[in-house]
């Protein structure tokens, strides 16, 4: 069967829409009843990197792809990409300017969480050429009950 | 399989009344609604019961399945159960001559919720402080005060059901007390007891989960404040007429006694503004609800300890089955609020021993919810995920309901399910230039 994939688009920052590519993610997942679990672990990493690319990333999007053995999370955009990928993974580091931590962001817990949360994460970054970032979720043994 | 009915246990419809305008389609939050042969069909367990299709329906198709006043005609002991709700709709009226004018109407007795309210405030706030070392529950906790909320959670939102603060809901330990003490003394005489649950929503009240040991025998019926109302104020303008003050008596303390931090809680705001908690928020409104409650699942909004959620517009005062005006009766609680004051009566410290026993536990399972609420269609494969997407991209939708569908998606899902034929979409017919 071919996978199942759907596509989000996210406008750089646009704090008031922000967060909706991700609750689209999440209620598509409901509807395919995936186990609650895993429905917030993708939830969170797509959020955490939906709000990257509010903040620095300029516009992007936000697809995930179904297949029978796994959830896959892509999140690209164009805007100043990632220097230091290995830095950038620490907990702690972040880019973000006063503004945005006023707004309670920029806390440097974006990647790490997105870390944690995921099973497998690769990240693709240039400086000036934007960033894309692609976890993936593991389903248990036998797939999508169904 | 989904049972389709025009009624459902929270609202009754009239058939004859519908004109097939849809506009309930597009405010049930549970998509519960289609339109058939110009007539709204509502799949029954997909109906949580907030009202809102009551509250919009310009035809008065749509009514709360509670019951009437002339109940009270029959030969039995009525007791009133009274929310606070209630006092707002009497503006400049004193709360006890409210339930002085119940009482003439033939109740029984008058059970007031402000006694049960500061139980489920002190209960709340202890609950709160232990959960910081112990950390049983997750952060935000949910107010369980509002039973649409609750279901709206095991329906749309069944992750945040751990979040549902387990303390039984005040109307439940007012239910609880009535039942253990008022009625054993009526059934011993032989006689009858009816509980009349005075409601500004629809919502039933489920009481078969409460931990009482020994059920009294009793009927338990709601009763919309609207209802009542027209008989009610007749009553009420009667007794502000009478000169001197009426003169009665009451055996139970909590038979008359409403309190300004009471009348408070109609208002959106009125359960956490007299709470002792750090960080807590009150939101109101059901697009508002669902908004945050969708934020709460992508993991927002952990450092806040308590929520109050309401899905009516300014809280229970805007609730469907008020008699005036949420606005106007907003006022009147401002009033009440000013010249009562906001102390509570009771003392912590003998709520806090009844909490150690753990009286005020609540002891549903968030799974039973589940079942009743959520889960209710079966799950979507990939296949069907792909389907969904071709009808989508055939339709190319606007959301136009004239299908019958809430919306677009929901139509296209009802096609790959097989509870709706494609052709149904005008925008398929017009392109096929043939009508199904």
């Amino acid at each position: 069967m071919p996978k199942f994939k759907k596509r989000f688009n996210i406008k750089g920052r646009d704090f008031i829409r922000a967060g909706e590519a991700s609750i689209n993610v999440q209620n598509l997942l409901k509807s395919m009843d995936f186990n609650p679990r895993l429905i917030r672990r993708v939830a969170i990493c797509g959020y955490e990197s939906e709000m990257n690319v509010v903040m620095h990333g300029g516009d992007g999007s936000l697809s995930l792809e179904v297949d029978t053995d796994r959830l896959i999370l892509k999140i690209s955009d164009d805007g100043p990409g990632i220097e230091d990928i290995e830095l950038a993974m620490q907990a702690g580091y972040s880019t973000a300017n006063d503004d945005y931590r006023e707004m309670g962001f920029g806390a440097g817990m974006g990647l790490p969480n997105m870390k944690k949360n995921s099973d497998q994460i690769h990240i693709e970054s240039k400086k000036n050429q934007g960033t894309v970032v692609r976890m993936v979720f593991f389903l248990p043994e036998g797939g999508k009950t169904d | 399989m989904i049972s389709e009915n025009t009624s459902t246990g929270y609202v009754r419809f009239d058939q004859n009344l519908c004109v097939g305008c849809g506009s309930c389609l597009r405010v049930c939050p549970t998509k519960a609604i289609r339109v058939k042969s110009k007539k709204a069909i509502r799949i029954v367990e997909q109906c949580i019961g907030c009202g809102e299709c009551i509250r919009t329906c310009r035809e008065g198709a749509v009514s709360a399945a509670t019951e009437g006043p002339e109940l009270l005609e029959r030969d039995h002991v009525a007791i009133a159960l009274v929310s606070p709700v209630l006092y707002a709709q009497f503006p400049g009226v004193m709360p006890k001559d409210v339930l002085l004018g119940l009482r003439q109407m033939g109740f029984e007795h008058t059970i007031d919720m402000s006694y049960f309210l500061e139980i489920f405030q002190f209960a709340t706030e202890e609950f709160i402080s232990r959960n910081r070392k112990s950390q049983i529950a997750p952060w935000p906790l949910i107010s369980p005060v509002c039973p649409v909320v609750v279901r709206l959670i095991a329906f749309r939102f069944p992750n945040l059901l751990p979040n549902v603060l387990p303390v039984l809901r005040p109307v439940a330990l007012m239910a609880r007390e009535v039942k253990s003490r008022l009625i054993p003394e009526y059934n011993k005489k032989g006689k009858d007891v009816v509980l009349y649950y005075i409601n500004p929503c629809p919502t039933k009240i489920e009481t078969a989960c409460l931990p009482v040991r020994k059920q009294p025998a009793s009927t338990e019926i709601a009763l919309g404040i609207n209802d009542i109302y027209p008989e009610l104020i007749k009553h009420v303008d009667q007794i502000e007429a009478a000169e001197g003050i009426p003169f009665y008596q009451t055996r139970f303390e909590y038979e008359t006694c409403a309190t300004g931090n009471a009348s408070m809680w109609g208002m959106s705001g009125g359960e956490i503004a007299d709470m002792d908690i750090d960080k807590s928020l009150a939101v109101s409104g059901m697009e508002e609800t669902i908004r945050y409650l969708e934020k709460i699942e992508l993991g927002l909004f952990q450092d806040i300890e308590y929520i109050e959620f309401r899905t009516c517009r300014e809280g229970c005062l805007g609730g469907v089955l008020n008699a005036i005006d949420k606005y106007l009766a907003k006022g009147a609680v401002q009033k009440m609020i000013k010249r009562f004051g906001l102390g509570r009566r009771l003392h912590r410290d003998n709520i806090l021993r009844m909490y150690e026993k753990g009286e005020f536990r609540s002891e549903k399972k968030p799974s039973k919810l589940t079942r009743l609420f959520g889960a209710q269609k079966e799950a979507l494969s990939i296949d069907s995920m792909h389907k969904i997407e071709k009808v989508m991209e055939v339709i190319k939708g606007t959301d136009c309901t004239a299908c019958g569908a809430p919306d677009c998606r929901t139509f296209a899902e009802d096609v790959v399910r097989g509870n709706a034929a494609l052709k149904e979409c005008l925008f398929v017919a017009a392109r096929t230039g043939k009508k199904g």
